[in-house]
């Protein structure tokens, strides 16, 4: 294979790999649009096709860039920026027939895969950053060779085969890692950023949402990623004690529930004091693109940067679009709202009209009979308990009346089914009620110590308003499901959700994520606050731009030494060529007798040479001569099975240094 | 006539000024003419126009990364940023030690390209990959394994006739990635010579010379020039027979083809041509003389080479037109 050859399908492979990624989070239709352009370069290297001509290049990518405004409403976001980078990187194969074009795209390979960590800054990253520069250096070898020799008319007389170049490559990326983390951990970070990713550039948001629609959580469950880590100080909450207080609604539409503008924007007059707060601890929040971040119930400290709304969910200022750290402490006991002003009241209560009018018989039912709204509330969850419900994770789909269906019909559903027809209900019964989702559970990594909280463990719950008790969680749920609550939304599950769905596994790989999270505690979540702390250790309080500067290029340059001392030993690159074995043993035999003092010249032959020899050497043994003899036999007669013979006799061959 | 410049190659007053600059600057710096070898004062590390553009995108990509503190991002440039400044060391030691032995060229016509070979040798124990030669552009590429020596052709069109001295060459390696080139410039004190170009519609070759019948050239010919001994393949007909029986021997007859007369190259035969094309006359008929094995002398004004033929006396000639009042 030639090395032009050799050269593209590197560039191709190195495109491939770093777009990977991306065209997994790719809507489906746009996949083959991508991989088109790759398949055409692929047929035109193998038959010999002429470039495309100019007027159908520009035609195919008006197409691609029309697919794509099309399918994200605009270039704006994220996602959108970077699929276009895909797909122009893509469409450039079409004329990459010279050098130039060809570096073009095996470094901008490079430039893709560092748009990826704008996604994802994972454990697995690190193969995929690995992969990206090997593929991409080796395509520069082979794309340098090229131009060397190929462009001139030449052709190489060494062939360098795989292992040459990608060996190559593993090279420089081991001898560049030192210099590269003293750059990583000294190079001046900036304490924030000078400009932000604007609202509308958001996008591939995560986790809960601000509404919340039968089977929008159902859909979080099938997600392992991880939502949060907490690291407890003190006391640990049992699993009934643990739930993340996230999205609150309050408005109902007859099938979605909504979050409020009141509730969003009305802060919290109170909060619960931080001397009764039994849970304290560190959260490391996975980026959501969203602003809610999460705390037990309830939240008695407030982050930078975060508002406590009225309803006591913690809405930070930005979306967060990093890992994000923040310490909180929780009391658990805290009295929510002694009064309910009536504009709330008001709006915990409202209902649409003309809806689940089979409910609104049952509750006026209930209503008449009860003598207390906690008896209706008890009454309700024992309903749950002791129809036959179905805790599932395919219920049936639900028409109109969202909430007559399912508690007459189907009956089944997952946990924001029973919240939102518990809450309909309550409201019905004229009780302030209100949805709240987020996350219930988490699993605790023994090894690292810490709680791990995952996106399928999010949930959605119900508050009640009642006279002398304020707003009370109320998990419908668990009257259908206990062990819900008790063991998680997984176990409680009769049905495996996917193929690899076993417990087994899925512990492996929570405690796996220690890992994760030390990558996240030393690499992800590294800026200006741990790289001062990095110098505490020598005594430095104040680390500034200019100390981290000089502390930079003194490891530079430590480093710099210490390879080109090393450089005749490391930076030695052969390529492999397959020694001949028979010469190989030959020129160890004269390497034996150089060093008892012979010198042998390149023009002798090994006739000459061994006589030369034992007249030099003044050697009165035969090895010498029946070495050369062997040797001779071999290499001009097809003698191959006594190779091994030479071998073992030049292995055997020794030699008094004459004094 | 016209008047003809010191040198062979007519250059431009930029190109000479840009020869001089360099001159100044590098032979400063330590004999630049084989056999020496490349140390480090000869060799310079800059990036090339790639090397350049993929800067300009780590600095986007490493402004990027620090506005959102995306680490992984940074790791990628950091790395990046060492590769790139670890392959000027590489470029670097490509050249450092490579040892210039010799330069070698044959003289050519005006008009052909003036070709040099230049050998080099690795005498260290690492390879060397892709060093390119050339004067401008690089002409030639060569991987040089371990201890082993390799020769880079070069060319160079011709213009005038005359030595052309060979300009300054390049050797240049943008050994791995292509992102720098580390170079020096080689001053050769090599020289090739340039004979006039042939007349192409040149007049026949003078036969009045004065001079006389060459030695005719021996083998099947029409007259007989002696007798040798038998060689088996001699054609019976050959076969001296008297001559052999007297001796007990066979002898053959040795044929010889007569020679022509001997012609005279004379610069005065030409008057009415300038001496350009008079030369360029001269250079075709020695070429023709030559091709039908004539003897032949040789006339310039001031000069000229007796008569004679052989190789030898054709790149005398040759070589006393090519340099005929320079």
């Amino acid at each position: 294979m030639s090395i032009k050859r050799r050269g593209i399908l590197w560039v191709i492979a190195a495109l491939c790999i770093s777009m990977f990624p991306q065209l997994t989070s790719m809507p489906i239709h746009l996949v083959p649009i991508t991989l088109l352009p790759i398949v055409w370069r692929l047929l035109a290297e193998f038959r010999n096709w002429k470039p495309l001509p100019m007027v159908l290049r520009v035609f195919a990518t008006a197409v691609a860039v029309a697919a794509l405004v099309l399918t994200y409403g605009g270039l704006i976001g994220r996602r959108a920026a970077v699929s276009l980078l895909v797909l122009m990187l893509s469409l450039k194969l079409l004329e990459t027939f010279r050098t130039r074009d060809a570096r073009i795209v095996a470094s901008l390979s490079l430039f893709l895969c560092g748009t990826q960590f704008l996604f994802s800054q994972g454990v697995p990253m690190i193969i995929y950053i690995i992969a990206c520069l090997l593929s991409s250096l080796t395509a520069l070898m082979y794309l340098h060779r090229r131009e060397a020799f190929e462009d001139l008319g030449k052709a190489p007389e060494t062939g360098r085969g795989l292992y040459t170049e990608l060996g190559f490559g593993v090279k420089l990326l081991v001898l560049a890692f030192p210099i590269g983390l003293a750059l990583f951990l000294l190079f001046p970070r900036w304490s924030s950023p000078m400009w932000g990713v604007p609202e509308d550039a958001l996008d591939a948001r995560s986790g809960l949402s601000d509404s919340m629609s039968p089977g929008s959580i159902q859909g979080l469950f099938m997600d392992d990623s991880p939502a949060f880590r907490v690291k407890f100080e003190g006391r640990i909450p049992s699993n009934s004690e643990r739930y993340w207080r996230g999205p609150i609604f309050w408005d109902f539409d007859g099938s979605s529930w909504k979050t409020s503008y009141l509730s969003r924007n009305l802060l919290a007059t109170e909060k619960p004091e931080l001397a009764k707060a039994i849970f304290r601890y560190e959260v490391q929040m996975e980026p959501t693109e969203q602003r809610w971040i999460f705390a037990l119930d309830y939240p008695a400290m407030v982050p930078r940067g975060v508002q406590l709304t009225m309803d006591y969910q913690l809405i930070a200022r930005r979306p967060i679009t990093k890992l994000r750290e923040y310490v909180m402490a929780s009391d658990p006991g805290y009295f929510d709202s002694r009064v309910l002003k009536t504009t709330l009241r008001r709006a915990a209560l409202e209902l649409p009209e003309g809806f689940n009018p089979r409910t609104a018989e049952l509750i006026a039912d209930w209503r008449q009979e009860a003598a207390s709204d906690s008896e209706i509330v008890r009454r309700a969850l024992s309903y749950f308990n002791q129809q036959r419900f179905r805790y599932t994770l395919n219920p049936a789909l639900l028409s109109r009346h969202t909430v007559d269906e399912f508690l007459f019909d189907t009956r089944e559903g997952f946990c924001e089914h029973y919240a939102s027809a518990f809450t309909v209900m309550m409201r019905m019964a004229g009780i302030p009620a209100r949805v709240v989702t987020g996350y219930q559970g988490g699993w605790f990594n023994e090894i690292g110590s810490y709680m791990l909280v995952r996106q399928s463990d999010a949930h959605a719950w119900s508050e009640v308003w009642i006279k002398g008790s304020g707003w009370t969680r109320i998990d419908p749920t668990a009257a259908v499901a206990p062990s819900r609550v008790q063991q998680g939304a997984i176990e409680s599950l009769a049905q495996r959700r996917h193929m690899l769905d076993y417990e087994w596994l899925r512990n492996v790989r929570n405690s796996f994520d220690v890992f994760q999270r030390g990558w996240n505690n030393w690499v992800v979540a590294f800026n200006s606050d741990r790289q001062s702390r990095l110098f505490s250790v020598f005594g430095w309080d104040f680390v500034d731009a200019v100390k981290l500067v000089i502390a930079m290029i003194a490891a530079i340059l430590i480093i710099s030494a210490i390879i080109f001392l090393l450089a005749p030993f490391v930076l030695r690159f052969r390529s492999v060529q397959r020694q001949d074995p028979l010469l190989q043993s030959w020129q160890k035999f004269i390497g034996k007798l150089t060093k008892a003092g012979f010198t042998a010249r390149p023009s002798m032959g090994p006739l000459e040479l061994a006589a030369n020899a034992i007249g030099q050497l003044n050697y009165k043994g035969e090895a010498i001569t029946r070495i050369t003899e062997l040797y001779v036999l071999c290499r001009y007669s097809k003698n191959a099975d006594r190779q091994q013979e030479l071998v073992e006799m030049v292995k055997n061959f020794k030699l008094q240094t004459i004094s | 006539m016209p008047t003809i410049a010191g040198t062979a190659t007519r250059r431009s007053f930029k190109d000479a000024i840009v020869d001089r600059i360099k001159q100044r600057v590098l032979v400063r710096r330590g004999p630049l003419t084989p056999p020496f070898e490349l140390e480090y004062r000869h060799i310079f590390v800059l990036p090339t126009s790639f090397g350049w553009g993929f800067g300009v995108m780590l600095a986007f990509m490493a402004l990027g990364g620090l506005n959102f503190n995306n680490n992984m991002a940074l790791m990628l440039v950091f790395l990046l940023g060492t590769i790139a400044q670890l392959t000027t060391l590489i470029a670097y030691r490509n050249m450092s030690g490579l040892r210039i032995e010799s330069i070698y060229s044959e003289p050519v016509f005006c008009g052909e390209n003036a070709r040099f070979r230049v050998f080099a040798s690795n005498r260290d124990e690492r390879q060397r990959f892709a060093i390119q030669a050339g004067f401008k552009s690089p002409q030639d590429c060569k991987d040089f394994k371990l201890n082993s020596s390799e020769s880079f052709r070069l060319h160079q069109p011709t213009i005038t006739r005359g030595w052309l001295e060979m300009p300054s060459f390049r050797l240049e390696t943008r050994f791995p990635l292509g992102l720098f080139k580390a170079w020096s410039w080689i001053f050769p004190q090599s020289r090739c010579l340039v004979y006039p170009s042939p007349a192409r519609n040149a007049p026949a070759l003078p036969k009045s010379g004065h001079g006389h019948a060459g030695r005719a050239i021996k083998g099947d010919g029409d007259e007989v020039h002696g007798l040798r001994k038998y060689q088996a393949g001699d054609s019976k007909q050959r076969v001296a027979w008297r001559a052999s029986a007297r001796h007990n021997q066979l002898y053959s007859l040795d044929m010889e083809t007569p020679q022509e007369e001997a012609c005279e190259l004379n610069w005065e035969l030409l008057h009415g041509a300038d001496a350009e094309t008079r030369l360029s006359i001269l250079t075709a008929w020695v070429i023709a003389a030559d091709h039908k094995q004539l003897s032949y002398s040789l006339k310039l004004p001031g000069e000229q080479i007796p008569i004679g033929n052989g190789v030898d006396h054709r790149s005398k000639c040759l070589e006393l037109l090519a340099l005929h009042l320079l």
